[in-house]
């Protein structure tokens, strides 16, 4: 997955393709491989000098009718754009294709479909619910204590391990295993649900966690609460105050089990990494960093919650031969003083994203449920702004800086411009939530 | 070559879209946008509804988002097909043109009017134009271009001769 695409340049604004962009100017990059560069009031700015370079200003018929460059733009993002290539997997190629390879992959199926697949369900079947009944036994019976809570630790690690028995994990682990300490917090990229499993099954981990349906929410209330794992739903993450105070008061507790934190917010493929949210980085501990590293030389440990059940997920691990993974534990890093935790969130992303060697996409991991337009209005007035002044200048007028009030009705309009007028009142914040919900309701959106 | 195309293309089907879009696109590219068509469109409708395509955050950013959406109601693939087809590099000057002129045509009726270009430009330069200036460039604007009270395609495209729509090109990623 390199840069050059059958030699198309990527440009370094996304969604900008018609201009002759100086690609080999790394200052303009938005996000180099050391992590984001520029805050969002300097990429607004970039736009809209971007869109400045483009007029003509000498042409009133040109600038008004020539559209092609914001059509182009548009096309584009509808034939290939950087934020769908974070969630689709590669399709390996088939090499099963002549006479003297394809019966022996049809060997592989049968022996992994029929012998292997059975052996490992009925192996993870006792197994994983011997430990359940003994961790409900140990949860009903014993007093709460120190050793109580040191068993169940334990149980959930065998457990995690008895899952990757039956994926037959092949896992390395380097750098130092952690321990738990007072005011630290576990980063790591998200690729898949059994990210947990293969870093419990080695040490465990609290975790917060979007609460799901079905059986899964079953382990995760009964079991996993126990290790006092903190459970959210999308729309209650949008209070971050809330969240935030349960990060604090975990990682402030004396023997609290290292509590661990995907960032990104939703899974991603295990080639690009999206924007790191800050709320780890915002409670003033030290940060852990974790990279996650699959080899997909077997399976694809990408789950893509909207193509697939976790079910199908799942058995497509337990009828492969491996799950081959690397898991890198890298220096905890603090907040450096002139950092803002933003810029910190960047900084150990970049650290991650060279372990795990994963490309870094400046876009909000929670925007496969909302509208960007909607949220960042100010960004497309800037754009439009633009236009606007160059035609006034040929009527003569200069434009005067806009007023804070004037900006503030601009949003406003802009908002109901890009909703085409379906009345979204409020705040910024609002418009978000809003939209989200609107793409909830009578969607089949999968939570994670 | 490649993977077998995904999930009901046939030739025909092929065939009838490279018929649709003048040639302009080749075997490859017509699967590479099937693929692409088929991860638009989440429910597998046959069609894309414009939120999936301003879940695209690279779309929803640009000025022009709503009009695009909204130009080619819920295209099923043919219609996706044709709507990329004049950004292919193998199109002609023409066929852009014509596409441009649709998207500026809002209300379809064959002609650029006051209202179409009034529409448009509060999508291109935003409500930091004032009305008054909004129609006085709108004036300008037709005066410039020929004096009618709406443009038709013609005049659209003299009005356009000295554009260079060189860039206006967008290339299909094909897996090899």
């Amino acid at each position: 997955m390199g840069e050059l695409v059958k030699g198309r340049v990527e440009s370094s604004l996304p969604g900008l393709r018609g201009i002759v962009a100086d690609d080999k100017d790394q200052e303009h990059a938005l996000v180099t491989r050391e992590g984001p560069t520029k805050g969002d009031a300097e990429i607004d700015q970039l736009y809209a000098e971007a869109e400045d370079k483009r007029l003509s200003k000498t042409s009133l018929l040109l600038d008004v009718l020539n559209i092609s460059n914001v059509l182009t733009d548009g096309v584009s993002a509808m034939v290939d754009d950087s934020f769908n290539k974070c969630f689709t997997s590669t399709r390996p190629e088939p090499w099963n294709w002549n006479i003297y390879l394809f019966p022996i992959w049809v060997v592989g199926v049968v022996i992994r479909y029929l012998v292997l697949f059975p052996i490992r369900v009925t192996l993870l079947f006792i197994g994983f619910n011997t430990l359940i009944v003994v961790f409900l036994l140990v949860d009903l019976t014993l007093m709460p204590s120190k050793r109580k809570m040191a068993m169940q630790r334990k149980l959930v690690q065998w457990m995690c391990s008895a899952w990757v028995a039956a994926w037959h994990g092949v896992i390395r682990y380097h750098g130092p295993k952690p321990t738990p300490g007072k005011n630290r917090i576990w980063v790591s990229n998200h690729t898949s649900m059994i990210d947990y499993v293969v870093l419990c099954s080695y040490s465990p981990f609290a975790v917060i966690m979007q609460l799901h349906h079905g059986w899964i929410a079953f382990l995760q209330k009964r079991i996993l609460s126990s290790l006092g794992c903190l459970w959210f739903n999308r729309t209650e993450v949008n209070d971050r105050a809330v969240v935030a105070a349960r990060m604090k008061d975990h990682v402030n507790k004396e023997d609290a089990i290292p509590l661990l934190i995907f960032p990104e917010g939703t899974c991603v493929n295990n080639e690009y990494t999206v924007m790191f949210k800050r709320g780890a980085f915002d409670i003033g501990a030290t940060v852990c960093p974790v990279a996650i590293k699959y080899n997909k030389i077997f399976v694809d440990a990408f789950w893509n919650s909207r193509r697939e059940a976790f079910g199908k997920h799942l058995f497509r691990l337990m009828t492969s031969w491996a799950l081959v993974c690397d898991v890198y534990f890298l220096e905890p890093q603090s907040i450096q003083p002139e950092e803002s935790p933003q810029e910190f969130a960047g900084r150990v992303q970049a650290m991650i994203a060279k372990y795990a060697n994963l490309r870094i996409v400046p876009w909000d991991g929670y925007l496969k449920y909302y509208n960007l337009g909607e949220k960042n209005p100010g960004l497309i007035e800037k754009r439009r702004r633009v236009l606007a002044d160059v035609l006034r200048a040929y009527l003569g007028k200069t434009s005067a800086a806009p007023s804070a009030i004037a900006l503030e009705k601009e949003g406003k309009a802009a908002v109901e411009l890009q909703s085409d007028g379906k009345g979204q009142k409020g705040e910024v914040e609002g418009v978000a939530l809003q939209g989200w919900r609107k793409l909830c309701v009578g969607g089949t959106v999968h939570p994670v | 070559m490649g993977q077998a195309a995904s999930g009901g293309l046939t030739q025909g089907d092929v065939d009838e879209v490279i018929a649709a879009s003048k040639g302009v696109f080749n075997q490859a590219e017509i699967e590479s946008l099937y693929k692409r068509f088929r991860a638009l469109d989440r429910g597998h409708k046959g069609y894309i509804s414009p939120e999936e395509f301003l879940s695209i955050p690279e779309l929803s950013i640009n000025p022009v988002a709503q009009r695009l959406v909204r130009c080619c109601e819920c295209p099923n693939f043919t219609t996706f097909v044709k709507m990329v087809a004049p950004f292919s590099p193998r199109a002609s000057r023409e066929d852009k043109l014509v596409f441009m002129f649709t998207v500026y045509d809002v209300d379809g009726d064959g002609f650029i009017s006051r209202e179409d270009m009034s529409m448009m430009l509060k999508q291109l330069a935003g409500s930091s134009l004032s009305e008054e200036d909004r129609q006085d460039i709108i004036s300008r604007v037709l005066a410039q271009a020929g004096g009618a009270e709406r443009l038709d395609f013609p005049a659209f495209k003299s009005a356009l001769s000295s554009a260079d729509l060189g860039n206006m090109v967008v290339e299909i990623p094909v897996d090899l």
